[in-house]
């Protein structure tokens, strides 16, 4: 066994020596930590989070991010507008660390052990720790919330839940103590990562049987997180204050949270970071970002998002059945250009097909070398059109029906990449701009040709999006495409542990994707945050998307 | 007089049960599906067929048609407005919350409209063809021309990038705080104002130049009467009536328009949250806000029609 251990005494209250001790040993850790390849490490996990020394207490923090929620299931949802403001009420097993949003920490599991195998995770639970109703955590709860997302009931819909595919059992040894074993081994990162997951919040087993095991209509859940519920107003703001009882002595440091629902990109947010009256804006416009770089005591950061922007083709039409022809397409764009027409709707980079800043990726320095991705585009082009004869369509094609998701980045993407494609290839197409429902009822039922809109992945690791977005019969493999061969890879790169054996599968399914294109990847999008220096605490910069590193447990106000 | 507020009782009904009809066959034939919002792209990926049926129960959207809405009419003749799709919020909160910003930035329209329309009207037709009159016509058709949401947003920017400045970001009701909740309402409402304002100014401007070519407003002038005094008596009394009328209609303009404006501004009020529901799909809200409204734009046409008894004594219901 591999023994974890964070926090040996996991006593709750710690003197002034040992805190300071603590706080020194956990700085080497991560300085060490960051240098390790695997999360999980034991290094890593002398990680607990502790307050910043040098921090404060007290006062409110007023926090912009996303409009309202849909539900209040934070297992069933996807997006933002949940764990953006409901997070800082809930804990998980594990957590990234606010530092870098990279390194995996403890956090209701104090400890971990793997076996030899990698079939088994045994998680030890923290004791003492309350719910906001002052229940009493236990392992119950854990796998009552597992079983839940590796397991959904009728009519419950978890996004999560195939990260979780390999779990077969979920026993519980004793009230602190939880064993997940596996039907098969999967990658230690890849595992850690899903159990880290900020959306992998442990509610209440009480709660989850009192409802049906459907908490989309159930606004204040307990947790056990740092903050506790106070109050909401449908669609302007949720109010929160310091949970006194909180395990984590020290946190979290503001006492009171004030989350604004505010649309994602818009004038709205822009302006009320601006004027003042948000301490923390995130998701905000370029240009109200830009603006809010140049003032005095503002802080800004841009940071990459789990989320891909792309054009799939319904390989069941004939043309775009071939993969010559849905090459070329994807040759044809210029994809620096496609940055530069939304830079000021929304911050975008180049990337292939997969995450251009995953480590087991391409980099993108190299990646800018290939064709597709190159500057200069006219050696593409001379590829794409070559490849468009020998399919069989030197004439180019007329009539593609472009079904284009009513956003402005992508009805000013759909433009240009219409532009591309006739100037190009000389494939003609005609927009049909539809809401979001219809957008997922016309490209799911068949109804396209082209469609273009952006789908997100929980984790970098290609594990969890290249079945979702590649797989045969993936959920969003909205173009049906299959290739044997990138599935056997697929299955391959599941199943391998060995880190630079998998980064060496992960290139070659790059090199089939690229010669097979199942959808074209018009950019990955970026987060652009803005906050005024009496924050402290959170600064995004290294963190890899918005949905782990969302509980300003840490955060400080001067 | 009752027989003909019996009838216009009828009207109205007849008026309501259409609209409620449309609205509720439009909301069910306009493509989209409505589970995207609930659960999200990903969610909504991985649903599975017996996923879908038990929600679309749960919401009330697996009965048959005429089902759903003869339970929805049942529901309205109880006062329930239901519960939103999303949230589990009821439309009757949403109402009770939002309504009074929205009746006050729709109130505010309403006086300023008058308060601009009304003296430019006056002025253009006791001045026509003058230099204030031609003034007075420019910005009136200016007025019309631009959309509210696009002067919205510059007024929002220019404050913002001038002077910092921001109206507050969540609802200050007027009995919480008077200044802030005037913070919020004084924009939408100026802006649809001047939209109407122009309307009524060239309404009252054309009635006055009608009526002040009459033979009693000669016959004012003629005994030495001031022209303030032939104006404020005589003409304006004669010519308002239509400009009432228009003011009715203008009512569901400045609904209609208070949609837009609302998202523009950033206030929370109920035209943001029918926007809201709309790209949602959050069918309930949706039909219970439209429905709302259409009572509103009934009842105040209706409360137009039987001002005009008061206006002009020679009108008489039967």
């Amino acid at each position: 066994m591999i023994d974890h251990t964070s926090d040996p005494k996991h006593a709750t209250s710690v003197d002034r020596r040992t805190f300071l001790k603590r706080v020194g040993t956990a700085a080497a850790s991560a300085a060490i930590a960051s240098r390790l390849p695997a999360p999980g490490s034991v290094h890593a996990q002398d990680a607990t989070l502790r307050p910043d020394p040098a921090a404060k207490r007290g006062g409110t923090l007023r926090y912009g991010v996303h409009t309202a929620p849909a539900h209040f299931d934070v297992h069933q949802s996807g997006t933002v507008a949940n764990i953006g403001a409901q997070s800082p009420m809930y804990d998980t097993l594990l957590r990234r660390s606010p530092k870098d949003g990279q390194t995996i920490i403890p956090d209701l599991a104090w400890k971990w052990d793997i076996s030899p195998d990698g079939k088994k995770y045994t998680f030890h639970l923290r004791k003492g720790v309350k719910f906001h109703d002052g229940a009493d955590f236990t392992a119950e709860d854990v796998k009552a919330t597992y079983d839940r997302i590796a397991h959904p009931p009728k009519g419950v819909v978890i996004p999560r839940t195939p990260l979780f595919a390999t779990v077969s059992e979920i026993v519980v040894i004793d009230p602190h103590k939880i064993e997940f074993r596996m039907s098969e081994p999967r990658p230690k990162a890849f595992m850690l990562g899903a159990f880290a997951s900020g959306w992998n919040i442990i509610v209440r087993k009480k709660s989850l049987e009192e409802n049906g095991g459907n908490l989309r209509q159930v606004m204040a859940y307990p947790g056990t997180g740092p903050f506790k519920h106070v109050s909401r107003k449908d669609k302007e703001v949720w109010i929160m204050e310091r949970n006194p009882d909180y395990w984590n002595k020290g946190l979290p440091l503001v006492d009171r949270l004030e989350i604004y629902h505010m649309p994602p990109f818009s004038a709205e947010l822009g302006a009320a970071f601006l004027s003042g009256k948000l301490d923390y804006a995130r998701l905000l416009d370029p240009v109200s970002w830009r603006k809010g770089k140049e003032m005095q005591g503002v802080s800004a950061a841009a940071f990459n998002q789990s989320v891909i922007q792309a054009v799939w083709m319904n390989m069941k039409k004939k043309p775009l059945a071939d993969a010559r022809v849905r090459r070329a397409m994807h040759l044809a764009m210029d994809r620096h250009t496609l940055i530069e027409v939304v830079k000021d709707t929304a911050p975008m980079q180049v990337g292939g097909f997969d995450y251009p800043f995953h480590p087991m990726s391409t980099p993108l320095a190299e990646l800018e070398k290939k064709l597709g991705y190159q500057r200069d585009i006219k050696p593409a082009v001379q590829e794409a059109r070559r490849l468009m004869k020998e399919a069989g369509y030197a004439q180019g094609i007329k009539g593609l029906d472009f079904v284009v998701r009513d956003a402005n980045t992508f009805k000013l993407w759909a433009v240009a990449i219409q532009a591309m494609l006739k100037e190009h290839i000389n494939i003609e197409c005609n927009l049909r701009v539809v809401q979001i429902s219809n957008w997922f009822e016309e490209v799911g039922g068949g109804n396209f040709d082209l469609g273009i809109s952006a789908i997100v992945s929980t984790l970098m690791d290609p594990s969890d999006y290249f079945t979702a977005w590649y797989g045969k019969d993936g959920p969003q493999n909205y173009s049906y495409w299959t290739n044997p061969a990138f599935h056997d890879l697929t299955n391959q790169i599941d199943r391998e542990l060995d880190d630079n054996r998998r980064k060496a599968l992960v290139r070659k399914g790059e090199d089939i994707l690229e010669q097979d294109p199942p959808l074209i990847p018009v950019a990955y999008e970026q987060i652009y945050d803005a906050w005024y220096n009496k924050v402290h605490g959170q600064n995004p910069s290294t963190y890899f998307g918005i949905y782990d590193v969302v509980r300003w447990d840490q955060a400080w106000l001067t | 007089m009752r027989k003909y507020l019996a009838r216009r009782a009828v009207y109205a009904a007849v008026t309501l049960l259409g609209v409620s009809l449309s609205v509720f066959v439009i909301l069910r034939v306009l493509p989209g599906d409505p589970l995207v919002a609930i659960l999200g792209v990903e969610g909504h990926a991985q649903m599975r067929p017996a996923d879908r049926v038990r929600i679309m129960a749960d919401l009330g959207l697996s009965d048959p048609l005429p089902v759903q809405y003869a339970h929805w009419l049942v529901d309205i003749g109880a006062g329930r407005l239901g519960k939103s799709f999303f949230r589990g919020d009821t439309v009757a909160d949403l109402i009770r919350h939002r309504g009074p910003i929205s009746a006050e930035i729709g109130v505010l329209a309403l006086i300023v409209s008058w308060l601009v329309g009304l003296p430019v009207g006056i002025l253009s037709a006791f001045k026509p063809n003058s230099m204030p009159d031609g003034l007075a016509r420019a910005l009136s058709v200016l007025f019309i021309a631009i959309p509210g949401f696009w002067l919205g947003m510059l007024i929002v920017l220019a404050l913002l990038f001038w002077f910092g400045y921001k109206a507050p970001i969540v609802i200050v009701h007027f009995w919480q705080d008077p200044w802030q909740n005037l913070q919020i309402v004084i924009g939408p409402g100026v802006v649809l104002g001047l939209a109407q304002g122009a309307y009524i100014a060239r309404m009252s401007r054309s009635c006055l130049l009608e009526v002040i070519s009459e033979d009693f407003v000669r016959t004012a002038r003629a005994k030495g009467l001031r022209e303030g005094l032939v104006v404020m008596r005589h003409a304006l009394p004669n010519a308002l009536l239509p400009v009432i009328t228009i003011s009715g209609v203008l009512l569901g303009f400045v609904l209609g328009g208070s949609v837009a404006v609302e998202q523009a501004f950033g206030v929370p009020g109920l035209g943001r949250a029918l926007v809201t529901a709309v790209i949602e799909r959050d069918i309930i809200v949706v039909q219970n806000v439209v429905l709302l409204y259409a009572v509103i734009f009934v009842a105040v046409n209706v409360l137009v029609d039987l001002s005009y008894a008061w206006l002009d004594p020679r009108i008489r219901y039967s």
